[in-house]
């Protein structure tokens, strides 16, 4: 399959120069499959098999593009895509700026990252996965609802300034499952991320639910009084205030257009808790990596921040060529995103509930709809949702409502963390908007930052 | 391709489906222009075709899609087995609520198709906006144009056949400044129906533009003086710019009856709305009435006959105050009455869409509209209002779970003081919980203030869906509200 998608690449190339044009094109292959439950059944099983073909034109300073929902069968549209991306450059107006067209200097292909039973999961084996996850969790007020969605997504390159392509291919898995209370709406989640189908393991998933609701189900659900709360923070929500950050915090375009927290200015100086290290790293296949990027560059490890130090940002091939930078490595779908752990030993959400605590803690595992209020100081706002609890020092602990926090991305990541856990996961990051792009993130499994405001309190689930 | 659609629907029907349909894309466009600071930073246009296939098979539902049209039969067979495993899983067998068979065709009001527009003409638009624009104060100037078209073909197995052709047109501007402590301040303008009969290349409006274009520059640069937003309680007086994201947010996703019924629980949410409410839940107050009206004449909510094949229907929801409907397809209301064992609805409200071939239909917005008020103009409100702030522009939204709470950032304010406008404020934000916030409803604008804006990218659904909608509001004032938090 591969030589057939590249040998397509090669002969939409060829036309191209056979017409004088001077184009870049781009492949995308999935075949997506999803089964979804909602109220204990399976409320929703597809499968969509897409292939898109991006050609982009240049014409000196001016571009344009043409995307097509095709197959490889069709090569007249194709090349119809061609023509009409070459048309429409001639129409463009010029960039103030110099935008660039890579020149692969070697073939690369990726397929490292393919594990073809994860890809084809059956319809069988994720409704096991489901059984296995929730069984004997489900009542007539207890329902299971989720998703697992399961995929593989090919990329591929070629442009008319050299013959040389790109290849990638992945395999992904995103199951999440989640157990709500038919009357009281309360609601609790576990999550799993999969690029081998090895990984795959409703157990786990099984374990953290079986404690969520026996707590739930025991416990007595309090509306907390505003104020000020130590909060610790489960794998989803410090995954998503990381994408938070990869958008207002070290990427050089935004900081270049104002909506950045961070300034140049601030390189080299430390901005975080000295227990803050994030890089991005091509070398974890948890996070379903890109080894080189779209512009052939080969990617390595970059750090953002060590010991609270920030150390640069990423710059986009084209938000480097308007702003004069350096390319970065980083014009790809998705980072390699590590958050390194800290010292705590709390290898699950069970030793975080049997864990000696000098304060009460509130643990919020997810970060609803989480919106950025003001770029410029970091400041973003959501809600908790998903299993919150609040685990009082005594030992005790109760079900909170859910509860907003508005606060700075610089805050949270500032002076005030307590600390990280030793044991990190891959958190898988995917977004199902368009087209299928598997993105995961490792980060560690709880995070603890002291004296943070809520700022509302909801008075029921 | 159509009888062969219809061969394999009736295929599937004699291998035991109780229901199919199938979506037929010959064409869906797409054309976007995104000029920033001079830059045509983005000059893209899109085409795809393809089938969607839906299959009931023992009360469970199996989707399948390809753009790939040379193997119908095995597009199909896929659905049918996709149908086939999810009926291992069922607790409440899927029904659907009667409609009738149509024969029918819709075309939204177009004159001029924008795809036979040069793409000069559109850049000389999008250039002549950004000179507009770039003046003093202004860091970043963003201008936009995006044009839809397609063409779909729905045929179901209990004998309709739907034709369909929709053109979609959206625009706006965006001035950015950064203030004196270096914070970024943002102020748009979007296209929506102005008035406009149709929905075309026409809509594009020079001079409507030119106009706004000139006000958002003045606005941002009113904000980069101001002092910031006080915190504490007032009445805010929410104009269209940011009363159709109220809307949209605390009534529309509210409102959805998929949500209601926990279909979305795993990932958008639920909604404090239950079965029970309907008929009894004051939601607002007297002065609120809120209709879905899919009728309107020109907007991206107004679409003819959904995906269920159901045709468009203007839907009562909120009648002075107290809930009586709910944005609906054909499933969910079956399982809804069924549930709450008594007639809550009769029929689909004709709200199922899918947001292209290879995505299944789901509950969505339509134009979910808050009737005019008798309280006046926008100036009557001001003049009647003592301690009050007038806010405009989405700059950031966040909402509870169940839609129980919201926190909103908007572009700009202006406080009221004993009846008038007194200054200018920047970074305003306001928050609370749904219903006591609709309930402090106390005055609603007439039909001088009511605007339809069109919203171009409300998500929802797994595999995320993006849906084209409309809201059409009126100036509304709340009491006692919290502000600058």
């Amino acid at each position: 399959m591969r030589e057939k998608i590249l040998q397509t690449l090669r002969d939409l190339r060829a036309y191209a120069l056979s017409k004088g044009y001077e184009v870049s094109i781009d492949y995308h292959e999935e075949d997506s499959a999803l089964m979804r439950f909602a109220n204990s059944a399976i409320s929703l099983n597809t499968s969509e098999h897409i292939i898109r073909l991006s050609v982009t034109a240049y014409a000196g300073r001016k571009r344009a593009g043409y995307d097509l929902i095709t197959d490889l069968a069709k090569m007249d549209e194709m090349k119809m895509a061609v023509d009409t991306a070459a048309e429409m450059v001639q129409h463009a107006q010029p960039l103030a700026y110099q935008p660039t067209l890579p020149v692969f200097t070697e073939d690369f292909a990726d397929e490292s990252n393919f594990d073809p039973a994860l890809a084809a999961l059956s319809s069988e084996e994720k409704l096991a996965y489901f059984n296995a996850a929730a069984q004997g969790l489900e009542s007539d007020e207890v329902k299971l609802s989720g998703i697992l969605s399961n995929g593989a997504t090919t990329l591929a390159q070629i442009n008319t300034r050299s013959e040389h392509t790109q290849f990638f291919r992945f395999s992904d898995a995103q199951a999440t499952v989640v157990l709500s209370h038919l009357k009281l709406k309360w609601e609790v989640q576990a999550e799993q991320s999969a690029h081998t189908r090895s990984v795959l393991d409703p157990q786990p998933v099984h374990r953290d639910l079986a404690l969520l609701l026996r707590l739930y189900q025991r416990e007595m659900p309090v509306s907390l009084p505003l104020g000020r709360y130590d909060i610790v923070f489960g794998q989803a929500a410090i995954a998503d205030l990381i994408s938070m950050m990869n958008w207002i915090g070290f990427n050089g375009g935004s900081m270049k257009r104002g909506f950045s927290m961070l300034g140049e200015d601030k390189v080299g100086q430390r901005v975080f808790s000295e227990k803050i290290t994030l890089t991005d790293n091509p070398a974890r296949p948890e996070t379903f990596p890109f080894r080189r990027d779209f512009m052939g560059i080969s990617r390595h490890r970059f750090p953002f921040f060590e010991a609270g130090v920030f150390k640069g940002f990423a710059w986009f091939q084209d938000d480097a060529d308007e702003f004069g930078a350096q390319p970065t490595g980083h014009t790809v779908m998705h980072k390699s995103l590590i958050l390194e752990g800290g010292e705590k030993d709390l290898p699950d959400l069970q030793a975080l509930v049997e864990m000696p605590r000098e304060n009460d803690l509130l643990y919020i595992p997810f970060l609803h709809y989480m919106n950025i209020v003001n770029p410029s100081k970091g400041l973003v706002t959501a809600s908790s949702r998903f299993g919150a609890l609040y685990l009082k020092k005594d030992g005790s602990l109760a079900i909170p409502y859910n509860v907003r926090l508005t606060e700075s991305l610089l805050d949270i990541f500032g002076e005030k963390v307590a600390w990280l856990s030793k044991q990190t996961a891959p958190y898988n990051t995917s977004m199902s908007y368009g087209a299928r792009n598997p993105t995961a993130m490792v980060v560690p499994l709880f995070m603890c930052v002291k004296d943070l405001e809520i700022s509302h309190s909801n008075t029921s689930y | 391709m159509l009888e062969q659609i219809k061969q394999q629907i009736d295929r599937l029907k004699a291998r035991g489906a109780t229901y199919a349909d199938a979506r037929y894309y010959p064409f869906e466009e797409s054309n976007q222009l995104f000029m920033q600071n001079g830059n045509l930073k983005n000059a893209s246009s899109s085409r795809e075709s393809g089938v969607g296939v839906r299959v009931l098979y023992k009360g469970a539902w199996g989707f399948a899609a390809s753009s790939d049209l040379s193997d119908l039969a095995g597009l199909f067979d896929r659905a049918f087995e996709n149908a086939k495993a999810a009926a291992e899983r069922v607790t409440f067998p899927i029904r659907l609520a009667e409609k009738d068979a149509i024969q029918a065709q819709f075309a939204s009001p177009c004159q001029v198709n924008p795809f036979e527009v040069p793409l000069s003409e559109k850049v000389a638009f999008l250039k002549a906006m950004d000179e507009r624009m770039n003046q003093p104060g202004v860091f970043l100037r963003n201008a936009y144009l995006t044009f839809m078209r397609k063409q779909i073909v729905f045929v179901d197995s209990e004998g309709s056949q739907i034709e369909k052709l929709i053109t979609e047109v959206f625009a706006g501007l965006e001035v950015d400044g950064m203030d004196s402590q270096g914070v970024m301040h943002e102020r748009k303008f979007r296209l929506g129906q102005m008035g406009k009969p149709t929905r075309g290349w026409e809509s594009i409006d020079l001079d409507l533009f030119a106009a706004n274009a000139e006000r958002i520059v003045r606005e941002l640069n009113e904000m980069l003086a101001a002092e910031d937003c006080p915190k504490e309680d007032r009445s805010v007086i929410l104009l269209p710019g940011i009363m159709y994201l109220q809307t949209h947010e605390t009534i529309g996703h509210a409102l959805e009856l998929d949500r209601i019924l926990g279909y979305e629980l795993a990932y958008a949410g639920g909604s404090f709305v239950t079965l029970d409410d309907f008929g009894k839940l004051r939601y607002g107050s007297e002065k609120l009435t809120v209709r879905a009206d899919a009728t309107l004449p020109n907007s991206p909510g107004s679409f003819g006959y959904d995906d269920d094949g159901v045709p468009a229907q203007n839907v009562l929801l909120i009648d002075k105050g107290i809930l009586v409907g709910a944005i609906t397809g054909r499933q969910m209301v079956e399982e809804a009455n069924a549930r709450a064992h008594k007639q809550i609805f009769n029929g689909s409200g004709g709200a199922n869409r899918a947001t292209a071939f290879y995505r299944v239909p789901i509950e969505r917005m339509t134009n979910i509209n808050i009737d005019p008020g008798t309280d006046g103009t926008l100036d009557d409100i001001i003049a009647n209002t003592e301690r009050g702030i007038v806010l405009d522009g989405d700059r950031s939204w966040s909402i509870g779970s169940n839609r129980e709470q919201f926190h909103f950032a908007t572009e700009i304010g202006w406080l009221v003081e004993d009846g008038r406008k007194t200054k200018v404020v920047k970074n305003a934000t306001y928050k609370g919980f749904t219903l006591p916030f609709w309930n402090s409803l106390s005055a609603v604008g007439d039909e001088s203030t009511w605007q339809l804006q069109f919203v171009e990218n409300c998500g929802k659904g797994q595999p995320n869906q993006i849906m084209q909608l409309g809201h059409g509001i009126p100036v509304c004032r709340f009491d006692n509200v919290r502000i600058g938090e």
